[in-house]
């Protein structure tokens, strides 16, 4: 289905599939202005995008901030989300990667991190119980990282969750350049059909 | 070239992790452009590490609720971008290759948002809406527009970042704050409007000390004016109190706010 098609469609009923084509629909409602329909794109994904920022860049309050300027940019550039593209959630958790890497990658940044890992912000963002939601997929993913090779499963953490460049990540794992590039690649492919992603 | 080819094509992986840097990223990105197969693999890929994000999900603060929902009713949305827009694009950043301005800014991810000025146009949103509902005398004017530059220097400061905070007498507070030039901007919606012999205070707050940073307007239409505050200082806090008519030096009634400012 082109965009064009979706954009001069009637919104119609909500789709009854399931969670994903649900949030597709959401999004191109938020892109009508539809607070609403943000609220519960809000609901879905704070989780998700909290949790990889957290993963991401480790400080509470640095992480609660990006993910307030990630989720506020999904009310912003809701318009630009493009189905043909690939799926609403991926678009949403590619901006937070994006926006948490750039976070990592920014010199200042880095050195705010550094300062902030001994001390302890004031405030209530602390406080906060941090607290893993169970998925039903969480468990698969994990089973499915656990198929790859070590060098495969090591050179995917450090670059998604640890923000690094598969050159960093070489220079961690103390591997060729070649070889972590492929890991990486393979490592995912296999993911991929582990978990049947079908894109 | 099709060993250079094959090499470029082993980099779908890297890049759907955001594991390119600089000029290789934007290599691979118009790689992308001419290459289906890869493309197709990058997406797949791209779905795959959302299931990884997905596994790390956390419970954010309860309060980034109120704050993302209060930030989005002053936030306006970007159009949609039309067909011939997307192209002049796409074609503009074949002709100019030395653009880039964020990071991730390459043309052929125009689907994925910049980062950069949205704190700006939030901000902005605030202080237009906030001023023009603002019925002023002329000398009221000059003075509001000597704070409007001065309100204007904390928006436009690098490190302006918004941050909003429900107030417990009802509404919410909406801050713009510049630690680097020691100021913030704050306005309020929804808070209640006070009898003539009362006034909300706003504090600089620090364990053992209270510092008055300024005296909210009455509310208009739900609102009061921006308030700048300066003379913040590391580790403050903002407060607010009601206090009686002109303020006080020290508050003598609890806040309503209390507000954390990130470094």
């Amino acid at each position: 289905m082109s965009r064009r098609d979706l954009r001069v469609s009637e919104p119609g009923p909500r789709p009854p599939q399931g969670r994903d084509e649900d949030l597709d629909w959401l999004v191109r409602h938020v892109a009508r202005g539809d607070e609403s329909a943000f609220e519960a794109v809000y609901d879905q994904l704070c989780r998700p995008v909290y949790g990889l920022i957290r993963k991401v860049l480790r400080d509470p309050a640095q992480s609660e901030e990006v993910t307030q300027e990630v989720l506020l940019e999904v009310w912003r550039t809701a318009s630009r989300f493009d189905p043909a593209k690939g799926s609403a959630i991926t678009w949403v958790m590619t901006i937070a990667h994006r926006r948490a890497i750039d976070r990592v990658r920014s010199a200042s940044a880095q050195t705010l991190r550094e300062q902030k890992s001994g001390s302890v912000l004031a405030g209530s963002t602390e406080e906060v119980a941090e607290v893993v939601e169970a998925r039903l997929d969480a468990e698969r993913v994990r089973r499915c990282l656990d198929s790859l090779t070590e060098l495969q499963r090591e050179s995917i953490g450090l670059a998604y969750y640890g923000g690094y460049t598969y050159q960093q990540v070489a220079g961690l794992l103390d591997s060729a350049l070649g070889t972590v590039k492929t890991r990486i690649r393979d490592g995912l492919i296999r993911m991929r059909d582990c978990m049947g992603v079908t894109w | 070239m099709r060993f250079f080819r094959e090499d470029l094509h082993a980099l779908t992986g890297a890049y759907a992790l955001d594991a390119l840097d600089g000029a290789e990223r934007d290599r691979f990105s118009r790689h992308l452009r001419r290459c289906q197969s890869c493309a197709n693999e990058v997406r797949g890929l791209r779905e795959t590490a959302t299931r990884l994000a997905m596994a790390v999900a956390l419970v954010p603060p309860p309060e980034l609720r109120e704050k993302v929902l209060a930030a989005v009713a002053w936030t306006r949305q970007l159009p949609p971008e039309t067909e011939d827009a997307a192209a002049r694009r796409s074609r503009a950043a074949h002709g100019s290759p030395g653009r880039p301005p964020s990071r991730f800014g390459t043309p052929r991810l125009a689907w994925f948002p910049r980062p950069a000025s949205l704190l700006a146009a939030a901000a902005l949103a605030v202080v237009v809406v906030l001023s023009v509902t603002q019925a002023m005398t002329q000398r009221e004017l000059n003075h509001s527009r000597a704070q409007n530059q001065a309100v204007e220097a904390v928006l436009s400061a690098p490190d302006a970042r918004l941050l909003t905070h429900r107030i417990v007498a009802g509404g919410r507070a909406i801050v713009v704050l510049s630690q680097a030039r020691h100021a913030l901007v704050l306005t309020t919606s929804g808070l209640p409007p006070l009898p003539a012999a009362k006034v909300y205070e706003v504090w600089f707050m620090a364990p053992g000390r209270s510092k008055p940073a300024g005296l909210l307007s009455p509310p208009t239409a739900g609102r009061t004016a921006p308030l700048l505050a300066a003379g913040l200082t590391a580790g403050d806090r903002i407060g607010l109190t009601v206090e009686p008519a002109g303020g006080t030096s020290k508050p003598t009634t609890p806040p309503i706010l209390v507000m954390s400012l990130p470094a």
